[in-house]
């Protein structure tokens, strides 16, 4: 599972960092740092933080690699 | 019928199992002024303009009549709620240090196994019911366990908790009827006790940490510092109440939602990973606070070609702009697979829900247990009686019977 996360997008609502904290990170305030590749484990995770998100920001799977590209 | 009585109807009791029709009238008026001189705004683009717009207050002390409806409490300071930047943003920083990121960003991760296990726990104790409360035997005993357990609340004063909770959200029912001053007056009371119990609460954590948030906010402050004993109580009543009914609300209406939608039930029985996402949808289609009924303006602000003038009440219609069609296609339909769900269920902007994150997984737990905990199960009436509040709505019971043969 691959991650992309649209920073213009991003307002720091923080609530992928809430529900996959190994994944996601806040570096002071506002600055998220992320981890694409997802690891197993951390997939259901990360599933709560692309649907949580307020502003819709994170792709994953197919459409973020698509994206990317 | 003429838009200045919209409020009217909508606090009106006979509209709270189906306010949706008059959302739909409100939203074709933009923004509607009522008889009293308040303001109602329930499109989805405009209510998002003002939520992000720093010239509406959140500090009902802005109001020209501070008498109005929804009056301020004087006897206690507000909470971030109702404060404005730069106050809101320090008191809810400080609050957010042993809550989420940065400082402690595992926290409600944490929490997974905790709540699975209540829930599990309260599940077990329905199967051998034919009829099921949905609220009473499940959906209200969940939230508040996790917060009491969440903020360091021993087990065995949850009782006391719950009966100053109660007295306080029923003051914040603006529906006519009984004596507002009164219930107004028990509310105070009520926060002031429960407030000054977090005090002495705290004061026992001091130098004693037991790993809760109360433990860590009195002996973890920041670089910034800690929060003053009078503000540490306020806000850790605000946190109390806040996660208490909302989180109810949200997964009652999920299960009502879900119970009326067999086709969607049944998809999130296959498919448990969809969960996620069908919360979300919830949280657009059936929100558990349907207004915020506290902003001000402190100019006069000029949208949809209307004028809101400085001083007024100004209330945000949530539960309208998560149906406006000019934002989410086909807004009445309940699909729990919906793209590009931005929803106004937990507000936007600064004063977006502080314990969100919580009232997600509570609620992802809480129905998955619930559809694969119990077996094929049907509403006894529908729809449930409602609670009083038109803002924070949600069914007073939900009574589920249990379909024979599953």
């Amino acid at each position: 599972m691959q991650i992309v996360v649209d920073l213009n997008r991003c307002q720091g609502y923080a609530q992928c960092v809430f529900l996959a904290p190994e994944v996601f990170e806040l570096h002071g305030e506002e600055a998220l740092m992320y981890e694409p590749t997802v690891p197993a484990d951390q997939r259901e995770r990360v599933r709560r933080a692309v649907a949580a998100c307020p502003v819709q920001a994170i792709l994953s799977g197919e459409q973020a690699v698509a994206d990317v590209r | 019928m003429a838009q200045d009585t919209l409020f009217r109807r909508i606090t009106d009791y006979a509209h709270r199992a189906d306010p949706y029709p008059l959302y739909a009238e409100l939203r074709r008026a933009k923004v509607a002024r009522q008889e009293d001189g308040s303001y109602l705004v329930g499109a989805y683009h405009e209510i998002t303009a003002l939520l992000h717009d720093p010239r509406i207050s959140s500090d009902t002390r802005e109001r020209t009549d501070p008498e109005g409806p929804f009056p301020q409490d004087s006897s206690l300071p507000p909470s971030f709620i109702g404060l404005d930047d730069p106050e809101h943003d320090r008191l809810r920083r400080l609050a957010m240090r042993p809550f989420g990121p940065p400082h402690t960003p595992g926290r409600v991760d944490a929490l997974h196994g905790d709540i699975t296990a209540i829930a599990r726990e309260l599940v077990a104790g329905l199967r051998h019911k034919d009829r099921i409360d949905l609220v009473d035997d499940f959906a209200y005993p969940l939230p508040v366990t996790v917060i009491c357990r969440l903020l360091g609340v021993p087990h065995e004063d949850v009782p006391r908790i719950h009966a100053w909770t109660t007295t306080v959200i029923t003051s914040l029912d603006i529906s006519p009827g009984e004596d507002p001053a009164r219930r107004r007056e028990a509310a105070l009371a009520a926060r002031a006790e429960m407030a000054h119990y977090l005090g002495e609460l705290a004061g026992k954590r001091r130098g004693h940490p037991t790993g809760d948030m109360l433990s860590a906010l009195v002996n973890d402050p920041g670089p910034e510092g800690a929060l003053t004993p009078l503000e540490l109580m306020i806000s850790s009543v605000l946190l109390l109440i806040a996660g208490h009914e909302t989180t109810v609300n949200l997964i009652t209406n999920g299960m009502l939602t879900l119970l009326r939608h067999p086709e969607a039930l049944a998809l999130l029985r296959d498919r448990p990973e969809l969960m996620p996402a069908a919360v979300e949808e919830l949280l657009r289609y059936e929100p558990p606070v349907h207004m915020l009924p506290q902003r001000t303006p402190l100019v006069d602000i000029e949208i949809a070609g209307a004028v809101i003038p400085r001083g007024v009440p100004l209330i945000l219609v949530l539960a309208s702009g998560n149906r406006d069609p000019l934002r989410f296609e086909d807004p009445d339909r309940f699909d729990p697979e919906r793209p590009d769900n931005r929803h106004l269920g937990f507000g936007s902007g600064i004063h977006s829900c502080f314990g969100a994150p919580l009232a997600r997984i509570e609620t992802q737990i809480a129905l998955t247990e619930l559809l694969h905990g119990l077996g094929p199960l049907r509403l006894a009436e529908d729809p449930p009686p409602y609670r009083s509040s038109p803002v924070l709505r949600g069914p007073r019971h939900l009574l589920i019977e249990r379909v024979d043969g599953g």
